[in-house]
């Protein structure tokens, strides 16, 4: 399935994506979220499962039976927005706790076999350019810590500007 | 000169990054410098912290890594404060910052460390220096280890860097470091910990690799 993490309203997405297939799944904006509280509850105590059972307490096992994510956030300093960055604290569970060296770096082991394809849509005013730099860097990373693939990584001024943009 | 530690962890106890801002406050410690302590555990701050943070001529943010990044709740409270900061208008506010990440590589704290600079940026801040700190997830325990000995020997020296920094009001480059213990110790250490700590909660040692 594709998976779509976003900061959007239902309106807003709606415009980008107007026709949905039934077996993708849609994360939009929803400020009653909680956030991860780093209590590695999800790899000790309910191991592949965030201990906080909101709507986003399985954010792991969603990763595992996605093909592609596809994110789209507003840029903040570099990195994404606060809900974006909430959903994405609360999918460790999708991840191993033990450690595997890659590129010479320590990262976590895969818990699940599937290999993402990692789409980032990335809109805002006032995206500097450094702030673009970082964020560029940032998906990088994000793609060796999830050992997933990236596909785009674009830029928009407005969510205005995303519509026809995204697939 | 006054000086705000904020403390950026969600956690009320064993954080890692108060651990570090306690090593710092002692190299601080001077008539002239008057340290005050915010906690940012939840992702709304409320206006009089706002309205107070303005009044400091540091602020000196500590928290941990989460996904390559500043946790949630932090860049909440970050974003709070740069519309405020905006509209104050203060300039001449100087900000430090201490991550410290899980992974043994200090140098994997570099992104958000970036972010820090890009907030400044937005807020009307001046940035002053990062330390990026590995091996994050010892911290609590070898906080009593004295700081340059044994798995803190590495740390000495860019502690000292940052807290001459803060002092003097000066900028300096980042700094990322990581424990002063070999790699391979680090990452079986961290591994006996997740097995002692699921069989604590009642599973098994097989269940570390659970899928749904």
């Amino acid at each position: 399935m594709k998976l779509f993490i976003c900061d959007l309203e239902s309106k807003d997405f709606g415009k980008l994506i107007p026709d949905l297939p039934d077996d993708d799944k849609v994360i939009l904006y929803d400020e009653s979220i909680q956030h991860c509280i780093g209590c590695f509850g999800c790899w000790i105590k309910t191991p592949g499962a965030c201990v906080i059972r909101d709507r986003y307490g399985d954010m792991g096992e969603y990763l595992s039976k996605s093909q592609e994510v596809i994110i789209i956030s507003r840029c903040c300093y570099g990195g994404f927005s606060p809900f974006v960055k909430n959903i994405l604290d609360r999918s460790i569970p999708y991840l191993h706790p033990d450690f595997v060296i890659k590129n010479g770096e320590m990262h976590h082991k895969r818990r699940y076999k599937n290999v993402i394809d990692l789409n980032v849509y990335f809109y805002g005013e006032n995206i500097t350019e450094k702030e673009r730099q970082t964020a560029q860097k940032l998906v990088k990373a994000n793609s060796v810590n999830l050992d997933c693939n990236i596909g785009r990584i674009l830029f928009f001024k407005s969510i205005e500007e995303m519509e026809g943009q995204i697939l | 000169m006054k000086i705000a530690f904020i403390y950026g962890s969600p956690k009320a106890k064993y954080s890692a990054s108060a651990s570090l801002l306690q090593e710092l406050k002692p190299l601080l410690e001077q008539d002239d410098i008057a340290i005050s302590e915010y906690n940012f555990r939840k992702p709304l701050l409320n206006k009089e912290e706002i309205e107070q943070l303005i009044n400091y001529d540091i602020l000196v943010f500590a928290f941990p890594l989460y996904v390559d990044g500043i946790p949630s709740h932090l860049l909440n409270c970050l974003i709070q404060l740069e519309s405020f900061f905006t509209s104050a208008n203060k300039k001449d506010i100087k900000v430090y910052s201490i991550v410290n990440c899980g992974f043994y590589e200090g140098h994997q704290n570099k992104l958000a460390m970036e972010m820090m600079e890009n907030w400044c940026s937005k807020a009307g801040l001046k940035w002053g220096q990062g330390l990026g700190i590995g091996g994050g997830g010892m911290m609590v325990m070898i906080k009593n280890v004295p700081m340059g000995q044994g798995p803190k020997k590495s740390l000495e020296e860019p502690f000292r860097q940052l807290a001459n920094n803060i002092l003097n009001g000066a900028s300096g480059e980042n700094i990322f470091v990581s424990p002063n213990i070999p790699r391979i110790f680090y990452k079986f250490a961290a591994e006996i910990g997740w097995r002692k700590s699921i069989k604590a909660n009642g599973l098994k040692k097989k269940d570390l690799s659970a899928r749904k």
